[in-house]
Parts: structure tokens; C-alpha cells; sequence
């Protein structure tokens, strides 16, 4: 089956887009080193799709944003699934309830759009790299053929009681394992997760059609103006925040 | 906000805000957040005469008060640029400032003639001072600087600004070699060669080892130098660029002798900042009884302003 044309121009269009320089930290459950936290008064998130993601700072503060991938939208609400490292992350793992934040989103193109329709996926995703195959999978569970989420330890289990999650310290298995064991011709991949799980997916499966790999890097700007996010792929340089984030495997390099 | 008016021999400019080169790019991705009647004018991100792909990543580190870039200039290259991108800039209702770099004088003249036949481009930044694509920063040699703008000059008549560095060569030297070349203005400071190591490896962070900084750790170092070149050139064009992300920090630029702002880190944290800064500024000038901002333009060298 041919891979879909890989659209240019990204959907976050004039109108879609939101800022809320006033969100509130509302709830949030926390797991050994993972958490799980909603925002509220984030009108127009809704229109977040999976694989989109969104910029965010603590309200008033002159750093640059940091893009987190959304998990889950309700009315005015934003769910993110946050790995505690690094200052803001920690901070939303500790900051007390009512703490307010400056988001605005949502940004890239969503997963729905880059993938092939006509398939079922593996989903396989590695610590916070869940978040966004977690909102496919409640949004187009038809797409989904299995869920394959990997751990270094045990701490998002009480976050995720329904799923199975692949915890390398108790299971010796890693979620690139658990994928060799579910996926079978046919059927596509969708990786979000750590360089180097992305590159033993890519090791593997580079020459299967319809797998895809979601790519970070630090972003500036989240709308595709700042270049800080370009990286060279074979159809020529392309920003990861606009024209991504969820690219083909066989378009990346490093992954062929 | 009719108070927000800058009106100089060069320019006038529907407010001191200026989107600087780079974060910005050529102005489209902004339309979706910004409303350019905040704006004074856009400064495309920096043409040079051919593509130029960027660097590798990663191209922005963290910084306690800023962030280290090392984009490498990349864009698609003049000729590329011309057919591609300027017809949506010229439709973009701001001023337009065009952005050249290049490597020797009769490539950016060639680029500016091109551009002399081109209607709807307001003028031309030189940028002499990119960190982050040679060794050598052009900027920081005042015979060298000559010769950058005499070659445009001899081929352009547009308003000329010259991009000079904050944080190596002459200064005042570069600048006076500019302006005697028959500059017109000038945009201080880009950003401040920095350097970050992975204290994990003991190794640069970044693969061409130093980038650029900005964000408000740069203020300072911008406001001296806008400071010295305004004592220096009483009657020039500044656009003064460092670390200006609220509405405190453009008013101190403005009265240390700006008579523009740019803004680059402020627009890749907030897209929506010039709206803020410009809701902020009209409100601060309201609040003093200020009429127009131009009382606020190199206060710092008449004493200040009246504290109602």
C-alpha cells in the first residue's frame, strides 16, 4: 500500500489556534517520577487532536515555553502526562493546586493527517512519549491494533490501572520487545518515545510501509518561525513543531 | 494608538515595535497569532545569496534568562526567496525590512539590486554580525563594514540599516564606518556569543560549540550599547534588539535612544507579544500623560522623564 502524500502546509489554521495566558493547574495524580495533570480555563483546546501539542510556562515568567504533547481535552480543560524532570515539569508535579500557567496551542499536524488510514497500528510509545498515542487510541480506537507502552520502572502503573504497561525493571522486556512480539505484516507502526527506542523501531521496521515515528527537540516557538526545530529529512528540511511532529520512518536519516 | 507613532527622517512606524530578523521568519507563521497593526515592521529572517540548510541539532540550549541558538542562517537563498517568498511579505500590512548576509560586498550588491527594482520593501538590514555561520564576524572590522556598505549603497537608494554585534570589535568605529558609507541607521545588538557544556560529557552542547544568546540575559549588554551609540550619533536611526520581553524593558530601551524596538527571544516565547507590548505601552504613556512615545525616545539622555 502507498504511504499518503505527505501534506506541506500544516492545519493549524488562522482561528483554530488558542492562547490562555491564564490556565489553572486544577488536578493531577502523581506516580513515582510520572504525572498526570489537568489544566483548566484553556478555552478553544478542544479542538486539540492527537499528536497535536502545546506550549507552556509558568504565568509570568520570561522562559521560553515548553511543548507538551496533549493527552486528553474536556470543556476548557487540557490533560498532559508529564515525566518529572527538568524545572517545569517538576514543578507541575509540585506546584500546589491553582497554580497558573500561560498555554497556547494547539500546534502541529495531527497523527490522523500523516498516517494511512487504510491500516491498523501498533502503537508504541516510551515514558511521556504515551501521551499522544494514548489520545489516538481514545479518539480512533478503529486505527489501533495494539498499545505497547515501555517504562524504565514501575511509577506510571498507578497512573494507567486499565492498561497493560511494559515496566523493564519488573519484566526484563522493553516496549521494542513487546512490539517484535504483537506486530505482524500488515499492520503499522506509530512510535513516540525516546531516541533510542525510536532507533531500534527504526532498525526493524524501516523497509515496513506505514511506520511512523514522532520526533522532539527543544523548541522555541511552536509555530514554525524560529527554526529551531529543523532537521534535514529526504524530502528536504522540515520543522518538527509545524510539519511534524509524527514523521516516516523512511523520510528520517538517522533512522534509515 | 496614535501615541505610539514613530516618526523619524528614515521612517514612520505605526509603533516602535520591530519584529527582529530570524525569529520571525518572513512574517507568514505570525499571521495566525498576531495582529500586525502592533507591529512598526517586520525584519525577514537573513537571505544570503545561496540556501543555506541551518545547522545540525540541536539548535537551541537552555540558559538561565535566555536561550543559545545556533539556527546557521538557514533559508532558502535570494533568488528562491524572491519568487517564493516576497510577493506575502509585501502583503503583509506592516513596513518590511529585508534582511541580507553574505560573504563578499558584491554578493549583497547583487542582492540589492534585485531588490532596487522590487516596489513595497520598505529597506534593508545588513547583517554584519550572525554568530553563528563564520569565525570571523564581519561586523567587528569598521574597513570591512565600509566596504559591505558602500556596496549596497551603490546599488540601492532604499533606508540602509547595519546589523552590528554587541560583544566583539569597535563599536562606535563599525558604526561610523557604516554610516560614512552611507548607512542610514543601525540595529544593535544580535546575539552574544555564548557557550553551554553538557556537565554530564564535559562536552559544547552545541555542534559548532558556541551559538548565539538572547533573551533578557542580553538586556544590559544591548542597552549599553544603544546608550553609547545614541551619545554617539544624536540624529541616527537605532533600532535597538536584546532581551526586550515586557513592557519595563521597552521603555528602558526606547529611552536609552532607540527609536524602534526589536524583538526576537519576546516573539518565539510569545508570538502575541507586540500586542501585549504595545496595549502596555500606550497605557504607560496614557497613565504619565504622555502624548506620544517619542517623549519616552532617549530620555535617558535628557534627565529622564516627569515621574507624575
Amino acid at each position: 500500500m502507498e504511504t499518503r502524500t505527505k501534506r506541506r502546509t500544516a492545519p493549524t489554521r488562522s482561528g483554530s489556534v488558542f492562547s490562555a495566558p491564564n490556565a489553572t493547574l486544577v488536578e493531577r495524580q502523581r506516580g513515582e517520577g510520572y504525572a498526570r495533570v489537568w489544566l483548566a480555563g484553556v478555552d478553544g483546546v478542544r479542538s486539540a487532536r492527537p499528536g497535536q501539542f502545546i506550549m507552556m510556562r509558568r504565568l509570568g515568567s520570561p522562559a521560553l515555553p515548553r511543548a507538551f504533547s496533549v493527552l486528553g481535552v474536556g470543556p476548557g480543560r487540557v490533560e498532559l502526562f508529564v515525566k518529572l524532570d527538568g524545572l517545569l515539569r517538576e514543578l507541575l508535579g509540585s506546584a500546589p493546586l491553582g497554580t497558573r500557567f500561560e498555554l497556547r496551542g494547539p500546534y502541529g499536524v495531527p497523527y490522523e493527517e500523516r498516517i494511512d488510514p487504510g491500516r491498523r497500528y501498533v502503537l508504541v510509545g516510551g515514558g511521556s512519549g504515551a501521551a499522544p498515542l494514548l489520545f489516538l487510541h481514545e479518539r480512533r480506537p478503529d486505527l489501533v491494533s495494539d498499545l505497547v507502552l515501555g517504562f524504565r520502572h514501575g511509577g506510571a502503573d498507578d497512573l494507567f490501572p486499565a492498561l497493560d504497561l511494559v515496566v523493564e525493571a519488573t519484566s526484563c522486556q522493553r516496549a521494542s520487545d513487546r512490539l517484535a512480539d504483537v506486530w505482524r505484516p500488515g499492520l503499522g507502526i506509530v512510535g513516540c518515545g525516546p531516541e533510542p527506542m525510536l532507533r531500534t523501531v527504526g532498525a526493524r521496521y524501516r523497509d515496513e510501509p506505514a511506520v511512523y515515528v514522532s520526533l522532539e527537540a527543544r523548541l522555541g516557538c511552536g509555530i514554525g518561525s524560529c527554526l529551531g526545530c529543523s532537521i534535514p529529512t529526504a524530502h528536504g528540511t522540515r520543522r518538527i513543531c509545524r510539519d511534524g511532529p509524527l514523521f516516516a520512518c523512511s523520510e528520517i536519516p538517522w533512522l534509515r | 494608538m496614535a501615541a505610539l507613532t514613530v516618526r523619524t527622517a528614515l521612517f514612520e512606524l505605526a509603533t516602535p515595535i520591530v519584529l527582529a530578523s530570524g525569529p520571525a521568519a518572513f512574517g507568514q507563521e505570525l499571521l495566525e497569532a498576531l495582529d500586525y497593526a502592533t507591529v512598526g515592521a517586520l525584519t525577514t529572517k537573513t537571505v544570503t545569496p545561496r540556501p543555506l540548510p541551518g545547522n545540525p541539532q540541536p539548535r537551541l540550549v537552555d540558559c538561565p534568562c535566555g536561550v543559545l541558538n545556533s539556527i546557521g542562517l538557514e533559508n532558502p537563498g535570494f533568488d528562491r526567496f524572491v519568487e517564493a517568498s516576497l510577493s506575502a511579505i509585501l502583503d503583509l500590512p506592516t513596513r518590511r525590512i529585508v534582511s541580507l548576509a553574505a560573504e563578499r560586498p558584491e554578493e549583497v550588491a547583487r542582492m540589492a539590486a534585485r531588490l532596487a527594482g522590487i516596489e513595497g520593501i520598505d529597506g534593508l538590514e545588513l547583517n554584519l554580525s550572525c554568530p553563528n555561520v563564520d569565525d570571523v564576524v564581519i561586523g567587528s572590522d569598521p574597513t570591512i563594514v565600509g566596504s559591505f556598505v558602500r556596496a549596497v549603497r551603490s546599488e540601492i537608494e532604499r533606508p540602509l540599516l547595519v546589523k552590528l554585534p554587541g560583544d566583539t570589535g569597535p563599536l562606535i568605529a563599525s558604526a561610523d564606518a557604516a554610516l560614512a558609507a552611507g548607512a542610514n541607521g543601525l540595529t544593535l545588538i544580535n546575539s552574544v556569543r555564548g557557550l553551554r557544556i553538557d556537565h554530564r560529557v564535559g562536552r559544547p552542547m552545541l555542534h559548532r560549540k558556541t551559538g548565539g544568546l538572547s533573551g533578557p540575559a542580553i538586556l544590559p549588554v544591548a542597552l549599553a550599547r544603544v546608550y553609547e551609540a545614541r551619545r554617539a550619533f544624536p540624529e541616527t536611526f537605532i533600532v535597538g534588539t536584546g532581551g526586550v520581553t515586557d513592557v519595563e524593558s521597552l521603555i528602558e530601551m526606547l529611552a536609552a535612544g532607540a527609536d524602534a524596538v526589536g524583538i526576537g527571544y519576546g516573539i518565539m516565547a510569545n508570538p502575541r507579544l507586540p500586542m501585549d507590548l504595545a496595549a502596555g505601552l500606550a497605557g504607560w504613556l496614557a497613565e504619565r500623560r504622555l502624548a506620544s512615545v517619542e517623549d519616552v525616545i532617549g530620555a535617558a539622555h535628557r534627565g529622564g522623564f516627569v515621574v507624575p
